[in-house]
């Protein structure tokens, strides 16, 4: 009887091993599971043995039965499959239709960058500060040891707002750097310090596609005990490196700013050749990129700061340049003329 | 500035392996910038002097020869065009690799060997354009004719030309606070420094007679002119400079005249003193130093015409004006042909005098470019001996008529400056020997005494020509030892943390998330404009010009008052951007000045927003409604409250208009569609637009809500749906709280869904539908909780005159 069942299980598993359509499966399922099935029959006739045979036999064919109908049920459900890929397959489904969203509005690309500048900044543990972009003559220039008759405050460079002239203010101007905010900081504040402050200024020159009368700076301030200009490279040079993602050399030139002294001016190692030189860099492997220096001593009484016991450095560089810099704009007007065809790039 | 090399080594012994792009990059690096370094002889590259030693007849060209041409060390075969050649000739030869431009004009071409006309040429003969040069006296169809210097052949051209030198050009902006940068003599002492060469400082070799004839000059204002220096020299006889003068003006392209004004301008590109010479017979009496007097005039060397004011400091005889000091010389008493006498002006002048009276008059000169940086008094004395003693070298005829008047108040006590050397170190941030920073300020010129073997403190005596204003404390000879030791050889090094965290810019960070809201959120584009408009946008937008800051000097009509609001700009936005976009939704963040009569404005952040539809729409309204509540509900604003129109906002629609207002009664925002009149000044008649307007500053003082935590309901909620007519004029504000007060515990929140007015409800009336949602806390709610919540909202609604639909 064992060899009988074994017999029977290896013609089966053959026979479904040929079967090539789900039908042809069916048909060999019923010639051995159905109701006069080959395996049925043998199930049926066991009611005629004794005890004794039945338990023998009994698990063995139970045994057969189990394998066969798994072996069954498997390969229809490949069969299954396959038939509904196949039927799946054939629909028809457009997946190039544009997808279905409201259309997003656009941050203007000197938000962008000012909040990408704060980001990186605030990570070095400087603060954002604000301040009036209408200013007096005494925070924009006096107090940044820019004295009465110096060029910078000729006509040609700075806006004057009428009828305000005042004995401790001075004239009333709109604010031609950020660096006010620096004394308003060092007063609010004192030392130590340690702030950005990007922000609207405004300069009396006639506008082209690379000069405008109002434009982006951003001023930076550290006031420590024993900062030196090594901090200051070396903050620059990291600010640069995450803002551009490469690694950027900072390079310090003589530079003559009232407000500092030692006064430099700062490069940074052209972004397109490296430092090699090309194009873009004028061939000489720098970009200028601004102005830093340490604070006059000046400058710090003016701000009431101790500048026996503090000393630090400031820097302000231009952000809208930066963004023209970033995008390749080539004309400075699109940045205020409010044309959403270039407002909607961004 | 230009600066010629062969000048400079005058004065300073430069090292053979320096070469003037190397010597750029390290002045730009250790003292100002450098901007471009121009090779005199790169254009001359393979041109050199040939003798034409045989001419034959081309035989396919009637006016072209061949030419067997010797360049010394071989002998070329070049055909030529030229008429002018002859046997023994001669010549400038271009051999092959020269760089050469056709007849002057266009690109340079690179010279190769040429088939012409089927005879082959190994070159080119030149004519005077092609090598940049202009002689007047060769003819069209003529090349060059060195025969009258019979050089020697194979000499490159250059060198018979005289181009060998090389160009600094200096940006003018970075030697503004170095007045001792202004003449070759002091690049050349900066250079001796900074390569460790030796400087060699001008001798001035010439006898000033201690009697004779001097020039009568009375200072009158003696701060505006601490030094006059004044020397008569006779028998002068006025004719052209020699070539080595002339050349050297040319090489930094400074213009020729006459062999006296081209000293006084030598003498001035050298030491960076500017000097005057008068026509002596042409000034009456002496020199009077003076401020000029009223409605007093001049007609300066450019032949225009200067009115004078009494700020004015001009050098005058005893009839008027002569000159305007440091500025420009007259016309009258100028250096002409037939001057056979001079007065040499050698003098100092306040830098802000000279500035203010060169800004006023529009005159920028050498000489003023130079007294505004405020020069060295002990250089005019320098500068009338230099120019004495080239007068004579060039005019051998010219005698000095005797000593030279001498006008002088200034300080002569050297100034000292006490430097802690452990404080400089500490700010460049660098190790750095105390031996090594004394050597770099000795050569430098500064005297240094060391003061304690302790203290590391030097006393340092000052240089006269950097003691006027650029090192006047500390920190300026810091800055010379840093420079000189090489702000490359500082270390990049960042800064500690500071133990303290930066305090928090709530209002930044809440602007950031602004510009997310309205762009990433609500759809809308940011825009930056002026923080001016014109009194033209004022009127349009129906504005009051009297709460304008009015700017005194502006750049155009349209940028004359300082905005208070930004609508005006956000306006001009849409009416420009209407040509490209049919809807549009902007807005700015921006600062607004309004005058308050106080010195300073009140200046407040405003966000402004707009939102423009072809047609007529109402509906744009709601959404800038919306916009504002985004903003609040975004920022948690507690306590607002809106109030029908809008105060202050000339050009809102007075009746579809809202304000936004805090516990205080504070305007926060406003939203509203615009005036109909301004629409129509602004050309925007085809369009509905809504804008928004909120004042950030006055948001940031509002305190937010704490938003905490409520349950999840356990109990289901039911919603029901109630539509009824209602008179047109009802507002849903009141059916809204007329629903809720219906059952105030279980109704959870009621909803607006349709709003209909038409064929379908009867005239005067509108059908409004809400969805309402009842829940409460306690039960899971029954059909009759539901029935009996519902009749009531119904006669509630009733008793409004509603009827349920």
């Amino acid at each position: 009887m064992q060899e009988i069942l074994k017999r029977l299980e290896s013609d089966a598993l053959s026979a479904l091993e040929k079967a090539d359509s789900l039908e042809r499966t069916k048909e060999i399922e019923v010639q051995y599971l159905g109701k006069t099935g080959h395996l049925t029959i043998i199930l049926k006739g066991l009611k005629d043995l004794s005890d004794e045979e039945k338990r023998l036999v009994g698990p063995l064919c139970n045994a057969t039965r189990t394998t066969l109908e798994e072996h069954f049920a498997k390969k229809i459900k490949e069969f299954e499959d396959k038939q509904l890929a196949k039927e799946l397959s054939k629909e028809f489904f457009d997946t190039t239709i544009p997808g279905s969203m409201r259309p997003l509005g656009h941050i203007h690309p000197l938000s962008q960058l000012q909040e990408e500048v704060e980001r990186i900044f605030s990570q070095m543990g400087f603060a954002v500060a604000d301040g009036p972009e209408i200013e007096s003559e005494h925070y924009n220039f006096e107090s940044l040891n820019i004295p009465k008759d110096h060029p910078a405050r000729d006509m040609q460079d700075t806006f004057f707002i009428q009828e305000k002239d005042d004995a401790d203010h001075g004239r009333m101007v709109l604010r031609t750097q950020t660096s006010p905010v620096q004394i308003r900081a060092m007063e609010k504040y004192g030392a130590p310090l340690r702030l950005i402050v990007p922000g609207r200024v405004f300069r009396f020159e006639a506008t082209d596609a690379s000069h405008d009368s109002m434009f982006y700076q951003v001023e930076g301030l550290l006031i420590d005990k024993n900062i030196s200009l090594a901090h200051l490279k070396g903050v620059l040079a990291e600010f640069l490196t995450r803002l551009f993602k490469k690694p950027v050399k900072v390079r310090f030139r003589p530079g003559y700013f009232p407000f500092v002294e030692p006064g430099l001016e700062v490069d940074f190692s052209c972004l397109l050749c490296e430092g090699r030189g090309c194009r873009v860099c004028k061939h000489s492997g720098w970009m200028e990129f601004m102005g830093a220096g340490m604070v006059h001593e000046n400058v710090l009484k003016a701000g009431g700061i101790n500048s026996k016991e503090y000393q630090g450095w400031a820097f302000g560089f231009g952000l809208t340049r930066l963004v023209m810099m970033r995008y390749g704009i080539d004309d400075i007007r699109l940045l205020t003329n409010g044309d959403l065809r270039f407002n909607k790039q961004f | 500035m230009l600066v010629s090399l062969n000048w400079l080594k005058d004065f300073v012994q430069l090292p053979k392996d320096v070469n003037g792009k190397d010597l750029g990059t390290l002045l730009t690096l250790k003292t100002a910038e450098v901007d471009h370094v121009i090779d005199e002889s790169a254009d001359y590259e393979n041109i050199v002097v040939g003798q034409i030693v045989e001419i034959t007849a081309h035989p396919n060209a009637d006016k072209l020869k061949i030419t067997k041409t010797s360049i010394g060390k071989e002998t070329l075969q070049i055909v030529c065009g030229g008429q002018n050649i002859k046997e023994g000739m001669y010549v400038a030869v271009a051999c092959l690799g020269a760089k050469i431009k056709w007849h002057g004009e266009g690109e340079p071409v690179v010279m190769e060997k040429a088939v012409i006309r089927g005879v082959e040429s190994y070159g080119m003969i030149c004519a005077s354009v092609e090598i940049g040069l202009n002689n007047p006296n060769e003819g069209p169809r003529e090349i060059l004719d060195l025969s009258a210097l019979k050089p020697e052949i194979g000499t490159p051209i250059k060198d018979v030309l005289h181009k060998d030198d090389i160009i600094l050009q200096f940006d003018n902006k970075s030697l503004t606070h170095r007045p001792d940068l202004w003449g070759h003599i002091g690049i050349a002492r900066e250079i001796a420094a900074i390569t460790n060469s030796k400087f060699k400082p001008l001798k001035v070799d010439i006898k000033i007679p201690e009697t004779g004839e001097s020039v009568d000059v009375k200072v009158k204002d003696k701060e505006l002119c601490p030094r006059y220096c004044g020397l008569i020299i006779n028998n002068i006889k006025i004719g052209k400079s020699p070539d080595w003068l002339i050349r050297r003006l040319k090489a930094i392209g400074h213009g020729i005249h006459n062999n006296i004004v081209d000293v006084t301008n030598y003498v001035m590109m050298e030491l960076g003193q500017p000097m005057h010479a008068f026509d002596k017979a042409l000034i009456k009496g002496g020199i009077i130093v003076r401020t000029a007097k009223k409605n007093e005039k001049i007609r300066t060397l450019d032949g225009k015409d200067q009115n004078l004011d009494t700020n004015m400091l001009v050098i005058a005889d005893l009839e008027k004006p002569v000159a305007v000091a440091g500025i420009m010389g007259g016309e009258h008493s100028g250096i002409n042909e037939n001057t056979t006498s001079i007065i040499l002006e050698s003098a100092n002048f306040n830098p802000s005098s000279v500035r203010k009276t060169s800004v006023k008059l529009s005159i920028r000169t050498d000489s003023v470019q130079r007294f505004e940086k405020a020069l060295d008094p002990l250089l005019a004395e320098e500068a009338v001996k230099r120019a004495a003693e080239l007068i004579l070298q060039i005019c051998p005829e010219a005698i000095i008529a005797g000593p030279i008047t001498d006008i002088q108040k200034f300080n002569k006590k050297p100034l000292k400056i006490t430097l802690d050397t452990e404080k400089a170190k500490s700010k460049i941030g660098i190790e750095i020997s105390t031996q090594e920073m004394k050597r770099i300020l000795e050569n430098l010129e500064f005297k240094v005494t060391e003061k304690g073997k302790k203290t590391k403190t030097f006393v340092v005596e000052v240089p006269t020509f950097r003691a006027t204003k650029d090192v006047l404390a500390e920190d300026d000879l810091t800055e010379e030892i840093a420079r000189i030791y090489g702000y490359d050889n500082i270390a990049p090094t960042l800064p500690q943390l500071p133990t303290k965290l930066p305090l928090e810019n709530n209002e930044r960070t809440k602007k950031h998330r602004t510009r997310e809201l309205f762009s990433y959120g609500l759809g809308f584009d940011e825009v930056y404009n002026y923080s001016f408009y014109g009194l033209n946008e004022i009127k349009k937008s129906l504005l009051v010009e009297s709460h304008h800051l009015k700017l005194q000097n502006y750049l155009s009509e349209e940028q004359t008052h300082m905005v208070t609001s930004l609508t005006p700009n956000i306006l001009k936005n849409l009416q420009e951007n209407v040509k490209n976009f049919s809807e549009v939704k902007i807005y700015e963040i921006g600062h607004t000045y309004l005058e308050i009569g106080e010195y300073f404005p009140l200046e407040e952040k405003k966000i402004c927003g707009a939102i423009l539809v072809k047609g007529k729409s109402d509906k744009i309204f709601y959404e800038a409604k919306g916009c504002v509540e985004s903003f609040i509900q975004k920022f948690n604003l507690s306590h607002v409250a809106e109030a029908k129109g809008a105060k202050n906002t000339p050009y809102a629609h007075p009746v579809k208009s809202l304000t936004f207002i805090d516990h205080r009664g504070k305007s926060l925002a406003t939203c509203f569609m615009l005036h109909p009149t301004v629409q129509k000044n602004y050309d925007l008649e085809k369009y509905s637009i809504a804008l928004f307007e909120i004042n950030f500053t006055e948001t940031l003082k509002l305190e937010e809500t704490k938003n905490s935590y409520k349950r999840i309901p356990k109990f289901p909620s039911i919603s029901l749906d109630v539509s009824v007519a209602v008179d047109k004029n009802v507002e849903i504000g009141t059916l809204q709280s007329t629903i809720k007060n219906a059952e105030k515990d279980l109704i959870s929140d009621v909803k607006l869904f349709d709003i209909y007015e038409g064929d379908k409800v009867e005239q005067g009336k509108k059908a409004v539908a809400f969805s309402i949602t009842i829940q409460s806390p306690d039960k899971t709610l029954t059909d009759s909780d539901m029935a009996n919540t519902q009749s009531k909202i119904h006669s509630s609604l009733e008793a409004l005159g509603g009827k349920i639909r």
